[in-house]
């Protein structure tokens, strides 16, 4: 009954309509991703010197060789990417932060997903040297969140670059104790069993993070140390076997 | 058999010898170096990046059907659109535009909630909802830097069409929901035409203060002075530390709202005949997530005060959801309810006037596909129940929507 009143001129023009919207070109939406709900407050607090900031919208969709460095992810994080956090068409918001015309800062945020709901990791990063200068959460829905806001906690991410997380896969299995594992010298806070996955998707969002910047804006910087950590990992594998 | 250990000592010598192998024992990485740095825009043209970077369009099919107690039945199917755009120089972002755009198809009608423009809108429209440019940062052409410093976020100025800034609607993304928050029913229309300042107060509390049309959906001027709304709401970092979202706002000035003088007698004969209708609100919000062993759950609020002269009006709003953590499933509650003084209305005309409130209890419950955390890509089927507990013209009802959405 409620199609009689729609012709059949009606039908065939939405029909068209649909099929012009379908073949419209994919792109992602630009405002959106783990952006800073407010980014002059949150950046003026890192960054208490800046004049202005720029945004700049990051998609692998729209990179050249965009499939083959979203697949490159998987790897150099060390697990599977979730299908709702973390899908191809996920777009990334990187913040720079100037003083004047020199650049002082980046800011970047990723969501991962935590056992009670979403984690949002921000970095603030040195710009030329890629070191973090400060590591905080934006949403913490977990059960967890008091103790991972922990200032004392968060502090011991200072200085630490994406090499120190590519380093740690090899000194994990190899040498737990190895003095240059920085990662692995981390004091997590107080977590019982069942936070404890939040302390694992907070490292783990970290190291997202630290990766997508060395794409997006450190031009794989640290990939020697991927490729190294790799090696070393499979010749110890084969001098055990 | 001598010269097998032979052999053996010799390679055990040239493995403690060999520079490399050594090296890795101690540190495999001590010869390790981060590669040089590209530059990664060298080859993009400044018009390339002016124009296409930052550049954002999303397309959005929205299917609902619904029922009824009376068996009356509605469709509402739409096409649409949103395009973002974020213009930016070497060192700043200083400006954002948006609009979202549907072609709608409407047969019926029950009331959706997130459809009571579409009362009069029969068969094919378009329509438009956030139409606006916003430039940030407004005063820094005219700062020195250490005033830029010291203003960074104070100042942006928007003018368009977007949320009123009363409630919670301001930094709410209902376009896709068929839950709403409270402006629609307290305003007759929860976007309106107008210019403004927003930021940030200080680390604590941001504002919203804008002069409004007070036209609701068509840029319309018939001699009505126009709203003045602000609102001061809770900075971010309550948002991100406590869960805690909240804020107060007035309204106050002249709207044109046929609803307002339809509903009420008094109203009508206060506005004499030009239709401008004499409007205060005061308003309180708050909204609080948190997180629960297997889930997130959030508590909204939304009250508001005021008179649309001379009748006094009171709204309340109330919604409890829950989202699972794989962010898979989803269930909400909200209770509805609004009143208006109607005894001057009843003084005027006895029999005319209507009651005094309207209020509903809705449940729903949601199925996602796809459910983006930044809401970037959307996909679900909603099944939503409104059952009506009063109304101020009419009898109460039932009405079941079903809702397949798709944004991407």
């Amino acid at each position: 009954m409620l199609l009689e009143r729609c012709s059949i001129t009606c039908i065939g023009k939405t029909l068209m309509m649909i099929v012009a919207i379908f073949l419209l070109p994919q792109r992602a939406w630009a405002a959106i991703g783990c952006t800073l709900t407010d980014p002059a407050e949150d950046l003026k607090y890192l960054y208490p010197e800046m004049t202005s900031y720029k945004e700049e919208l990051k998609e692998f969709t729209r990179m050249t060789g965009g499939t083959v460095l979203f697949a490159s992810l998987k790897d150099r994080l060390g697990s599977d990417l979730d299908p709702i956090y973390e899908t191809y068409e996920t777009p990334y918001t990187v913040y720079s932060v100037f003083k004047g015309t020199q650049k002082m800062g980046i800011v970047h945020g990723v969501n991962v997903p935590g056992k009670g709901g979403v984690i949002q990791v921000f970095l603030s990063m040195d710009p030329t040297t890629a070191e973090i200068r400060k590591f905080f959460f934006q949403r913490l829905e977990s059960p967890a969140a008091t103790q991972l806001r922990l200032k004392a906690f968060r502090e011991q991410f200072e200085k630490m670059t994406l090499a120190d997380f590519y380093k740690h896969d090899y000194y994990a299995a190899v040498d737990p104790h190895a003095p240059a594992d920085k990662l692995g010298k981390i004091k997590p806070p107080a977590l019982d069993a069942t936070t404890r996955p939040d302390y694992d998707a907070s490292l783990r969002g970290i190291r997202k993070n630290l990766i997508l910047l060395d794409f997006f804006i450190y031009g794989k910087r640290f990939e020697p140390f991927f490729e190294k950590s790799k090696q070393a990992l499979q010749r110890k594998n084969k001098t055990k076997g | 058999m001598r010269l097998s250990i032979m052999t053996i000592l010799i390679g055990i010598g040239l493995m403690a010898h060999s520079p490399s192998l050594a090296a890795e024992d101690e540190d495999p990485f001590a010869d390790v170096k981060p590669q040089p740095q590209e530059d990664e825009i060298k080859n993009k043209s400044s018009f390339k990046q002016f124009f296409l970077e930052n550049f954002g369009f999303r397309k959005e099919l929205m299917s609902e059907f619904g029922i009824d107690a009376n068996q009356s039945m509605a469709s509402r199917q739409s096409i649409g659109f949103e395009v973002l755009k974020k213009f930016s120089t070497a060192t700043r972002t200083f400006s954002a535009i948006n609009f979202q755009g549907r072609l709608v198809r409407r047969d019926g009608y029950v009331g959706f909630l997130n459809d009571l423009e579409g009362m009069d809108r029969r068969g094919f429209f378009f329509e438009y909802h956030n139409a606006y440019v916003d430039f940030y940062n407004v005063l820094d052409p005219l700062l020195k830097a250490s005033y830029q410093n010291a203003l960074v976020g104070r100042f942006n100025f928007r003018i368009g069409r977007f949320y009123l800034p009363f409630g919670l609607n301001l930094q709410t993304d209902t376009h896709g929901l068929v839950l709403q928050l409270s402006n629609e029913r307290n305003f007759g229309y929860e976007r309106d035409w107008y210019a403004g300042l927003w930021g940030n107060l200080n680390q604590h509390l941001q504002y919203n203060l804008y002069y409004m049309m007070g036209s609701g959906y068509d840029p319309k001027y018939a001699g009505q002075a126009g709203l003045m709304g602000g609102r001061i709401s809770l900075s971010n970092q309550y948002a991100s530390e406590y869960g805690l979202e909240g804020g107060v706002a007035v309204m106050v000035g002249q709207r044109l709202s046929p609803d307002a003088l339809a509903r009420s007698i008094a109203v009508a004969q206060h506005a004499s005949g030009n239709a401008h209708v004499d409007t205060l609100r005061f308003g309180v919000d708050v909204r609080y997530r948190h997180a629960v062993p297997t889930g997130l759950v959030t508590w909204t609020s939304e009250l508001g005060g005021g008179w649309d002269a001379p009748d006094g009006v009171f709204n309340q709003l109330h919604e409890l959801s829950y989202l699972h953590a794989s962010r898979r499933f989803g269930a909400c509650t909200q209770f509805r309810w609004f009143w208006q003084n109607m005894s001057k209305s009843r003084d005027i005309d006895p029999v005319l006037a209507l009651k005094s409130i309207d209020a509903s209890v809705l449940t729903e419950i949601t199925w996602y596909f796809r459910n983006d955390v930044a809401n970037s890509n959307l996909h679900w089927i909603k099944l939503n129940a409104e059952t009506q507990m009063m109304r101020q013209k009419g009898g109460v009802n039932v009405i079941g929507t079903l809702q397949y959405y798709l944004y991407w």
